[in-house]
């Protein structure tokens, strides 16, 4: 049942874009940066969103083409046609205005890299090109120091993840802050919603709390079990295995998916990859808490 | 549903809040789980120092000691113990497993039944095991059924649990008595006394080690603990995250069967067995000793809670890694045994591992480290 893809081979491919572009594939810096319109460029505090939000809709195209990797000499072409839908990047620049609004009332005016904005090349670190992510790391802590950034606030787990890592792959005296630790909720919401937890925020980076925090705040009513959201037994949406191997990520999916419709048919979900990959998957509507509470 | 599915799904409703309750109801359980961390630390701190004392430990009882380096040394030693046309009883042992014993001892004319209800089934089936203290949780009671009734009769798909337990029961005891010799694992070894802690729940290791005329254990060096004190934490921390506590029996053997009734005097043997031989192996497990992140593997104590906290073992368990190794755990033991990182591949660091295990491995930690290795090597992917 389970065939991994060539990672080798994958690799090569994700450095020699993060080489070119800045990014694991080929995009129109334009999709990253279309969102933010009157936000200052650089500064000493900025948004950091990776291109996580706006791009991840469209990654499961790529990963569709991803065992057949060695055989496409032309993927250049092919991923550029790979593009966000209208209403996946609408979505996408909401949530982002959202965070930005949020922070706004708690008294922080960020600036932004707008299309100079690296990847944080999360991808590698969780793939285990350990060696790679570490030159690459490199190359993002000069570009930020060149550009004047001292405080980096970062607005999806696996960006925070890596960028939290970097310290251990290269010297660096950035500040790397996640938003969920500077914000308020800003809207006040009623209704009842489940929870699917990040890996990342939850067991990882010490966030789990803080999130669950803001949506009670707000409230909002999670609807939860021991053994389906309790930080033990909460299970992973798979979507970090699509570069791996997509059936498996698929079938873990459904299997989170079932897991959750049994508490509620609305879940909150804190991180982009966790919504698209639950999304096919999961009778109900799902929302990421930027898009509720803020 | 398939019906890994439904079988992976019935264990991990029964296996996990039982072991929420088990450390609530005793909670020195975690105290002594981090002692055990610390001690076993010690050992891998001082690995050559200490097999060399268990190896002395157990000669000073009356005993055979030998270390092997693989698989091949490990069957020869194992093969001129018990010779060609013997009866072998075997209480489940992942080392013999990972090892190829019971296939070698067959292959030698010998009748080698295993005797754990899991590991009997996956024999009969043969099939691999699926996880590391319960091999045949991919059966639902439905197959096992069927399988007994194929092979020993008495039972079909539709008979209770205890009727299918009692055929087999019938079975084994007879091998129990004619068998000449029985082979184990070991859940510690203590090298101050070169005992041998075992944890079981069916009796069939209470068997094993006792009525057979020779008692073989075969167990990774990593399973040393200083001393005898610190050994008889193990089976106790073990059996609480495996949500089977208290264990039925704890089995602990130093050398033959003895007796000291006339005038105190320690003669060997007495009812038991004659002769006492313990196999420490290495296969992998110096090498990833001297690597600080994979050593970090070798403090597993194979309770196998993290299983059942994985998202990829739920999903497609008992096909991933090399048999027996299965689950996170085993997706760290297959590379340190076979090379293999491919099951290491398929991490997605959830972090539910982490969180539960007993020995507090950062088992992500381990995998990434194994992918990176496995990435940047031709170690078998
Ligand atoms: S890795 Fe930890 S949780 Fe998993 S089997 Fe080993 S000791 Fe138990």
């Amino acid at each position: 049942m389970y065939h991994v893809n060539n990672l080798s081979e994958i690799g090569k491919i994700l450095v020699d874009n993060l080489n070119r572009y800045y990014m694991p594939f080929p995009v129109d810096k334009k999709v990253c940066s279309g969102w933010a319109k009157d936000l200052p460029r650089g500064g000493d505090t900025i948004i950091y969103t990776s291109c996580m939000y706006q791009i991840e809709p469209a990654v499961g195209m790529f990963l569709k083409l991803l065992p057949s990797i060695s055989s496409f000499k032309g993927l250049m072409p092919l991923a550029r046609l790979v593009k966000p839908s209208k209403s996946q990047l609408d979505r996408a620049y909401k949530i982002l205005n959202n965070i930005v609004k949020a922070l706004e009332k708690s008294g922080i005016k960020p600036g932004y890299l707008y299309e100079e904005e690296p990847y944080s090349g999360a991808i590698l670190l969780e793939m285990g090109f350990l060696e790679e992510f570490r030159e690459y790391a490199k190359k993002v802590v000069s570009l930020f120091k060149e550009k004047g950034a001292k405080k980096i606030i970062t607005v999806d787990p696996h960006t925070h993840n890596a960028l939290t890592r970097y310290q251990e792959f290269v010297k660096h005296d950035l500040e790397i802050v996640n938003y969920l630790e500077l914000v308020n909720y800003t809207k006040k919401v009623e209704g009842e919603f489940t929870i699917h937890d990040s890996c990342l925020y939850s067991r990882f980076l010490g966030l789990r709390e803080k999130y669950r925090g803001l949506i009670e705040k707000s409230g909002i009513k999670l609807v939860e079990d021991e053994m389906i959201t309790g930080k033990d037994t909460s299970s992973c949406c798979g979507g970090p295995l699509g570069p791996v191997d997509l059936k498996v990520s698929e079938k873990i999916a459904e299997n989170r998916a079932k897991d959750l419709e049994k508490l509620s048919k609305r879940l909150l979900v804190v991180c982009p990859i966790c919504y698209v990959t639950l999304l096919p998957h999961f009778k109900g509507e799902i929302m990421d808490i930027a898009e509720v509470i803020f | 549903m398939l019906s890994w599915d439904i079988a992976v799904n019935r264990a991990i409703n029964n296996a996990v809040p039982k072991v929420y309750k088990v450390l609530s109801e005793h909670p020195y359980v975690e105290e002594l789980a981090k002692r055990l961390r610390e001690a076993k630390l010690e050992v891998l701190n001082n690995l050559e120092k200490y097999v060399e004392e268990t190896l002395q430990s157990v000669k000073n009882n009356g005993g055979n000691a030998y270390y092997v380096h693989d698989e091949k040394e490990a069957q020869e030693i194992v093969g001129k113990i018990v010779g060609k046309g013997k009866i072998v009883v075997m209480g489940k042992s992942m080392v013999a497993y990972e090892l190829g014993i019971r296939k070698y001892l067959e292959s030698l004319g010998n009748e080698v039944w295993e005797t754990d209800l899991g590991e009997f089934l996956i024999q009969q089936a043969n099939e691999p095991p699926s996880h590391i203290i319960a091999p045949a949780i991919h059966m639902t009671k439905e197959s096992v059924g069927k399988l007994l009734k194929e092979k020993l009769g008495g039972v079909d798909e539709n008979s209770k649990v205890e009727d299918m337990v009692a055929v087999v029961r019938k079975f084994l005891r007879d091998k129990f008595v004619k068998a000449d010799v029985g082979i184990t694992g070991a859940n510690a070894i203590a090298a101050d006394t070169g005992s041998v802690l075992l944890v079981e729940n069916e009796g069939n290791i209470r068997f094993t080690t006792v009525a057979p005329q020779i008692h073989i254990a075969i167990a990774g060096v990593e399973k040393i603990l200083p001393t005898l004190a610190d050994a008889m934490i193990e089976p106790l921390v073990q059996s609480a995250y495996a949500g089977l506590y208290p264990p039925t029996y704890v089995n602990l053997t130093s050398g033959p069967s003895s007796t000291a009734d006339i005038e105190h005097n320690r003669v060997r043997p007495a009812h038991g067995p004659k002769e006492f031989h313990l196999i420490l192996v290495d296969n992998g497990r110096v090498k990833a000793n001297k690597d600080s992140v994979l050593r970090e593997a070798l403090l597993c104590i194979r309770c196998g809670r993290c299983h059942f906290h994985c998202p990829i073992y739920r999903a497609i368990g008992n096909i991933w890694g090399d048999p027996p190794y299965s689950g996170p755990m085993g997706a760290m033991w297959s590379y340190i045994v076979k090379g293999d990182a491919k099951p290491a591949m398929y991490c997605v660091h959830s972090g539910n591992c982490k969180e539960v295990c007993p020995m507090r491995i950062n088992i992500p930690r381990v995998l990434e480290h194994i992918k990176n290795l496995g990435l940047h090597s031709q170690t078998k992917m």
